[in-house]
């Protein structure tokens, strides 16, 4: 049998306003596992999404088997054996494995699902994966990883060439990733092209055979995984970031405004420590999973936390939630501002009031002047452009919903903010006006601390950076002291 | 030059496309009544009116309570039941307590006073089980329409229990302000009910409170809004206002009976639907409301005037939800 290769030539993909993919051309083949790496934005998944028909390239084209491919949509691409697995399942938690596995195409005889054939060939299909689950089992009763694997044996079942995984190691245990990667091996075994998309480069060496890094669209180059390190990965990743300076007239006060003291909850976060001074940016990095979202949650109580205590200018909370937070002074921007900062249907007004109502109203009744002009202030103060008060919070651009969400918290006059990744998905300019906020406040003694996944953003937004991993705060540093290479490793705990 | 005019006139029409579908349940109701008033001579007089203000507060009166509900993300079951025992318990009151010796309006007095504490109690519980075990509203409340129905049943031991209020608890339901073609009381109760949750719902932080939870549950508990406080107080005023819409029922006809009510539920969230409150929540008028009860006391009486029979009219009533929601839907869909 011949080895399968797929090829890129010259992909390039534009958007409005910026260049996602710039001239990529590379050779992956089949029988072997093939890394694809590159820090937030840097192309991977839009690299993938060109592979698996979502998405059309500006420019250039691919190869299977040096036959050029013309893949306008996804049925297209797996009429030509291409799969992605993505983070998100796809399956019908409800129904059986062998079902999910043979979804909307399950064998019939006269017209009647025949289904002794439908679980033999799916047991046929995960012994091909040497894996031991049992076709008839619901798949909500199934853990993460043995998910995953189905979702992988559905698409072993269209005989595929290409298999793309994405990220599929992120919500995984430690010994369940080594299940995944029996079967991960089994599927490279039978001849197909593997393309694993993964930011736990630690996990490499284990599974991959080459790397290839993509850094703002552009392929940085490949590898044989057996002769690179991940000190060199990390730096084909990011290259000689230059990293902007903060504004230098951020004073930070010596009087502590918030003490967390040995915070733990179960499987997310343990024994956290530390201290917040006032007009503070304080920084947490971290993987997905390190557990920073979940202790910024534990802190505001929008999750219980299991012991310890916040103290909040000397008054010790055994407990938190958000009512209790409020009254004392903490503001949160969630992770998700759809689905958890911002109330869609409701207009730019009420979106900009809500966390403030007990603040603008005359006890129990309303005064709608003064929560029109707590409105009107921080539309003006944050600059956010608006059709009117009244439109909708859906119709506005991410980063002026960004911005009701911290103009909802403003209005309470906190003492201290938290962020939760206030950067995702909103352009650069967006970005840099969430951080001018965010330093103005620090301006006026407000202590902010700030999670994000970029690090670049870190270094330049916070005072100091503590890192969290695997629910620990294992390293402090000094964004003077440290550049984006170092900062990395230390959150891969390589 | 040309493109920005061309832009005003686009806006301008979404505009007040918007205002149309926003007034069109108001539209429609006046557009029904001039058509009555010509096709049926005895509509427009006070009698009539007064007729369909009688006739259609007693559901009305709880359509209130069922905005705020339904705004709030939720859905209350049990009404028609509580308005049934609500009778049953103050007709017991009055037999039992007054054969003990108890003056009569005391008695009854109690009895009301025991159906607005059980309208809190019930209305406490089902915001507190519905948001700590996160079971659907309408699962949580339809266990106690049955449970409420069953306990009513047993309190009257099945047979309406007649002619054991004082005289007076007959004008509650029957009684009008000014003489035989004055007022009916139960209109007076469903305009000031409609001023009390239409105050709450503009006026207060409860209000805005209410709006948010049925918004975005998440969002509003996260912005720091007691999400389980506010789904009780919406749960404890609808309870409220079906014991006196309970009350007014056995008014009206002398008697507690536990099968009053049966039913309600359904035609108090057509009117709340018709009104033009959205079922996913988060989005509604009181004002609203009040038009959709009246929009719906209108066509049944017209059709009666027109002696269209009963059956038909429940096939009218079935058409004119349908195109409430339909243009609900579609009104969601041009504001986007």
């Amino acid at each position: 049998m011949s080895v399968l290769t797929i090829r890129t030539e010259h992909i390039t993909k534009d958007y409005p306003g910026t260049r996602a993919l710039d001239d990529v051309s590379l050779t992956y083949e089949g029988g072997r596992v093939h890394a694809l790496v590159g820090k937030n934005g840097s192309g991977k998944s839009t690299l993938v999404k060109i592979l698996a028909g979502a998405v059309l390239p500006t420019d250039g084209a691919f190869y299977l088997n040096e036959e050029k491919l013309h893949v306008n949509s996804t049925s297209d691409a797996y009429g030509k054996g291409i799969f992605s697995v993505y983070q998100e399942m796809s399956l019908v938690p409800g129904l059986s494995v062998a079902e999910n596995i043979f979804l909307g195409r399950l064998p019939k005889k006269n017209e009647i699902i025949d289904w002794p054939k439908t679980y033999r060939l799916a047991s046929t299909l995960l012994e091909k994966m040497k894996i031991n689950i049992d076709p008839h089992e619901q798949v909500s009763r199934l853990s993460m990883w043995q998910m995953q694997v189905v979702e992988i044996t559905k698409a072993l079942s269209f005989s595929p060439k290409v298999i793309m995984l994405d990220e599929p190691t992120s919500a995984l245990a430690q010994n369940e990733v080594e299940n995944l990667f029996d079967a991960v091996r089994a599927l490279r075994n039978q001849g197909v092209i593997v393309i694993y998309i993964s930011h736990k480069l630690q996990e490499l060496p284990q599974i991959a055979d080459t790397v290839s890094v993509l850094r703002d669209g552009k392929l940085i180059g490949t590898r044989q995984m057996n002769d690179v390190t991940q000190k060199e990965i990390i730096h084909m990743m990011f290259g000689e970031v230059k990293i902007r300076q903060r504004p230098n007239d951020l004073r930070i006060q010596d009087e502590a405004i918030m003490e967390v003291k040995g915070l733990s909850r179960k499987e997310k976060y343990e024994d956290i420590n530390f201290s917040l001074k006032r007009g503070e940016v304080l920084g947490i990095a971290g993987m997905l999973g390190s557990g920073r979202t979940e202790l910024l949650r534990g802190i505001f109580g929008a999750d219980p936390f299991d012991s310890g205590e916040v103290v909040i200018g000397g008054v010790t909370h055994k407990s938190t939630n958000p009512v209790k937070m409020v009254r004392a002074g903490v503001g949160l921007t969630p992770e998700d501002r759809k689905i958890e900062g911002l109330i869609l249907i409701h207009s730019v007004k009420d979106n900009l009031c809500y966390a403030s109502m007990h603040i603008t109203a005359n006890g129990w009744i309303e005064n709608k002047r003064k929560r029109d002009s707590f409105a009107e202030k921080q539309v003006k103060d944050l600059d956010i452009v608006i059709s009117s008060f009244d439109a909708a919070c859906e119709s506005l651009s991410g980063g002026n919903q960004q911005k009701v969400v911290v103009g909802n918290w403003l209005n309470t006059s906190p003492k201290i903010m938290l962020y939760d990744e206030p950067s995702r998905g909103i352009d650069v300019n967006a970005k840099q006006q969430i951080f001018e906020i965010i330093w103005q406040q620090a301006r006026k003694g407000v202590s902010s601390i700030f999670v994000s996944s970029e690090l670049e953003e870190l270094l330049e937004v916070c005072h100091r950076i503590l890192i969290m991993r695997k629910g620990k705060i294992v390293d402090e540093v000094l964004p003077d002291h440290i550049n984006v290479t170092g900062l990395y490793e230390i959150c891969m705990g390589g | 030059m040309n493109t920005t005019t061309e832009k005003r006139t686009t806006f301008d029409r979404k505009k007040i496309s918007i205002f149309l579908l926003d007034h069109v349940i108001e539209i429609c109701l006046i557009l029904l009544v001039i058509g009555l008033t010509l096709s049926a001579n005895r509509f427009l007089t006070w009698a009539n009116w007064m007729n369909i203000f009688r006739a259609n507060a007693l559901k009305g009166v709880i359509a209130f309570g069922m905005t705020m509900v339904i705004i709030s993300g939720l859905i209350d079951l049990s009404i028609g039941s509580t308005v049934g025992l609500s009778g049953v318990i103050v007709a017991v009151a009055c037999r039992d307590l007054s054969a003990e010796g108890i003056n009569l309006t005391t008695a009854c007095i109690i009895g009301m006073g025991i159906c607005f504490i059980l309208a809190i109690l019930i209305g406490w519980l089902h915001g507190t089980f519905q948001h700590r075990t996160n079971m659907p509203a309408f699962i949580v409340t339809l266990t106690s329409m049955y449970a409420l129905r069953g306990l009513a049943g047993k309190l009257s031991g099945g047979f309406p229990i007649a002619n054991e209020f004082p005289e007076w608890f007959n004008m509650l339901g029957g009684g009008r302000i000014g003489g035989i073609n004055g007022i009916p009381i139960p209109a007076v109760v469903l305009l000031v009910s409609f001023f009390i949750v239409w105050f709450i719902m503009e006026y207060t932080i409860t209000g805005r409170a209410t709006y948010a939870v049925g918004g975005n549950p998440e969002s509003a508990r996260l912005s720091g809004i007691d999400v389980e406080k506010t789904k009780i107080i919406a749960f404890i005023t609808v309870q409220l206002m079906s014991v006196i819409a309970g009350f007014m029922t056995s008014g009206q006809v002398m008697s507690g009976t536990f099968t009053f009510g049966v039913g309600w539920e359904l035609d108090v969230i057509a009117a709340v639907v018709v009104g033009g409150t959205s079922f996913d929540g988060g989005v509604g008028k009181v004002w609203g409301t009040l038009i959709g009860v009246i929009f719906m006391g209108v066509i049944s009486n017209g059709m009666t005037l027109l002696n269209i029979d009963v059956h038909t009219q429940y096939i009218v009533r079935s058409v004119i939800v349908f195109l409430a929601v339909l243009l609900g839907s579609y009104r969601a869909r041009v504001k986007a």
